[in-house]
């Protein structure tokens, strides 16, 4: 039996509101979230009439209550419904840690300008880490409750020790035995030492290359320094091999944007295209280290950074419309946090944040630290983020550290000034390393925080473009899959 | 007049309760009888980017005045951008003290079923 529109209709004051929050779009466009980041977009007049209870256009009504942002006085559907989806985006909370970092060595044949950590022309061994410092760090990645582990190395160059990363793996697979986990490894590497053994090894291993690629060569070059000058080629070389030899679906690039990157979005977008890659990471550059000395390419602000990322998108977005494949990696992690109930666990955008319970850093000598960026702050001098030792701490010492909890705690996004009536707050994260490296504590000011100012930009961006043009909603629902 | 903000009109050149007093210092009354402090020092947390806020008690006022952080900055974008914060703000107080009952029930709901509670019980 079909009801009659009467019989469904809401009148004036007959709904009570869902917690949620919203956020000025335009001059005529607010989007509304709930709990868990599902939103609804709405003209000023429609948020005022809808929260003083005066609305009585039966179909936004409709369309707030789907969206759990309104209910029916004594509806108990839509609460445990909000319920089950908090509870499967913070799913991944009980089985920390999942990322293991290795840093197998910090010696490197590049020079990079916005490197915090390599040691080119350090002594053989100096900066090694050795057999018995990873086992120790192995023992501790096995405590991990997480049913996945992967292990990625990092250097400096980690091929420049790949007797170690044989030796990791190996240990790691015999461990395994034991703990039955589900494992991968990634080898993060510039490429330029990537030949048939390395290549051997990988097939057989299953391993994931992650490699940079800041665009096109003398952008590459002039970022990523080297003796000859031809890291660009070196990499390419690479890439090209690891997808012939490996398959497409095993090499990714990232790239880091450096002033010289700015107003060259499409050409750096263009050379992964025309190398196959399906995926680019429009990256700013960290916040970190010699990029803060002035010579790390880091003298932009985050309103040019926005302007970048907005016209790398519109690239992106162009290329999908003519039928080449190619996602923006930061909007698909988004896209996931906004049309799904699924956290894809990014370090940067969770709160809780990541540190430590995302990832764990052993570091060439067994410090462990609670990120990669607080292990960078460390070689600045700034061990706030050093958790322990690999020789001497136990799991349970670094786990339950202060320096670990305070941090997290500290930083939850739900208590923090700002973050917790913002409409963003769902899809955002606590990142209390940015801001204890830029702002001197773990929470921040949000009103002065680049990161805020840049993911809010980021967000406004993506919905804006959502609302306005159906391709690309539809684009941002294939990413999110 | 915004009836979302809840604020009487006090003054025909400034609505939602706040009234220009001073041109050469940029100042803004709020009735505290409409406004609440709450309101009023989120909204001074969330432009501090843009200009710094003195609150003071006046009467049946507080009297805000303004420091843009930026010059060039004219008093009426200063004055604009302070109300249109405040208005928001009072409307984000007045959403999450109408739904802390449903957002608490949500979160008790969530995390009822993780096995954590009990798991912290029996330790």
């Amino acid at each position: 039996m079909k009801l009659e529109r009467s019989a469904t209709a809401l009148p004036a004051h007959g709904w009570q509101l869902l917690p949620l929050r919203f956020h000025r779009l335009d001059a005529d466009s607010v989007v509304l979230t709930n709990l868990v980041g599902e939103h609804v977009f709405v003209t000023p007049e429609e948020l005022d009439a809808v929260v003083v209870g005066t609305c009585t256009d039966q179909e936004l009504l409709a369309r707030l209550r789907a969206a759990h942002l309104i209910q029916v006085p004594g509806e108990r559907l839509p609460a445990e419904l909000l319920a089950i989806k908090l509870r499967t985006r913070m799913r991944r909370l009980p089985d920390s840690t999942g990322l293991h970092i290795f840093v197998v060595t910090l010696r490197c044949e590049h020079t990079c300008r916005y490197c915090q950590v390599s040691r080119q022309s350090a002594v053989k061994n100096e900066f090694d880490m050795t057999e018995e410092t990873a086992r120790r760090a192995l023992e501790l990645a096995f405590r991990s409750p997480s049913p996945h582990l992967k292990i990625e190395f990092q250097g400096g160059e980690p091929l420049l020790n790949f007797p170690l990363v044989r030796w990791i793996t190996a240990e790691a697979n015999r461990m395994n035995k034991e703990h039955g986990k589900d494992l991968g490894f990634v080898i993060a590497t510039n490429l330029a030492l990537l030949d048939e053994e390395v290549l051997d090894f990988c097939a057989e291993e299953k391993i994931h290359i992650s490699t940079s690629l800041d665009g096109p060569q003398d952008l590459h070059n002039g970022n990523r320094r080297r003796p000859g000058r031809d890291s660009w080629q070196q990499a390419v070389a690479g890439i090209r091999q690891v997808q012939e030899r490996l398959g497409e679906d095993r090499v990714s690039a990232l790239m880091t944007t450096t002033e010289a990157s700015l107003g060259r979005a499409a050409e750096i977008i263009d050379t992964y295209a025309e190398l196959g890659l399906r995926g680019v990471f429009l990256r700013p550059i960290s916040p970190y280290g010699f990029a803060l000395r002035g010579r790390g390419g880091a003298n932009y602000d985050v309103d040019r950074w926005l302007e970048f990322y907005a016209v790398g998108l519109d690239k992106i977005v162009e290329l999908n419309r003519q039928g080449v494949p190619m996602v923006e990696i930061y909007a698909s992690i988004i896209a996931k946090k906004m049309l799904t109930n699924t956290d894809p666990g990014y370090v940067d955008l969770t709160s809780p944040a990541g540190i430590g319970i995302g990832a764990l850093v052993y570091n060439y000598d067994g410090d462990i630290y609670a990120s990669d960026e607080g292990r960078m702050l460390a070689e600045m001098g700034d061990r706030t983020f050093r958790l322990g030792s690999v020789h001497g701490s136990s799991y349970a010492d670094i786990m339950l550290s202060d320096r670990l909890l305070n941090p997290l705690t500290e930083s939850i996004t739900l208590s923090a000034p700002m973050c917790t009536t913002c409409a963003f707050e769902p899809y955002c994260g606590a990142d209390p390393v940015f801001h204890h490296a830029t702002m001197g504590d773990f929470t921040g000011h949000k009103a002065l925080s680049a990161f805020c100012r840049r993911n809010m930009g980021v967000f406004t961006l993506l919905l804006r473009k959502m609302r306005d043009d159906p391709y690309f909603r539809d684009l941002m629902r294939r990413w999110a899959q | 007049m915004s009836t979302a903000s809840g604020s009487p009109d006090t003054s025909a050149e400034a609505p939602n309760g706040a009234a220009a007093l001073d041109a050469a210092e940029t100042t803004l009354a709020f009735d505290q009888a409409t406004v609440d402090l709450d309101a009023l020092q989120r909204s001074v947390y969330a432009v501090a980017g843009e200009m710094t806020v003195d609150i003071r008690v006046c009467g049946v006022d507080y009297m805000c005045t303004l420091f843009p952080r930026r010059q060039g900055t004219t008093d009426d974008e200063l004055r604009h951008r302070f109300r249109a914060e405040v208005n928001d703000q009072i409307l984000r107080v007045r959403i999450a003290k109408e739904t802390e009952p449903l957002r608490n029930l949500v979160f008790a709901l969530a995390f009822s079923q993780t096995g954590l509670a009990e798991a912290e019980g029996s330790a």
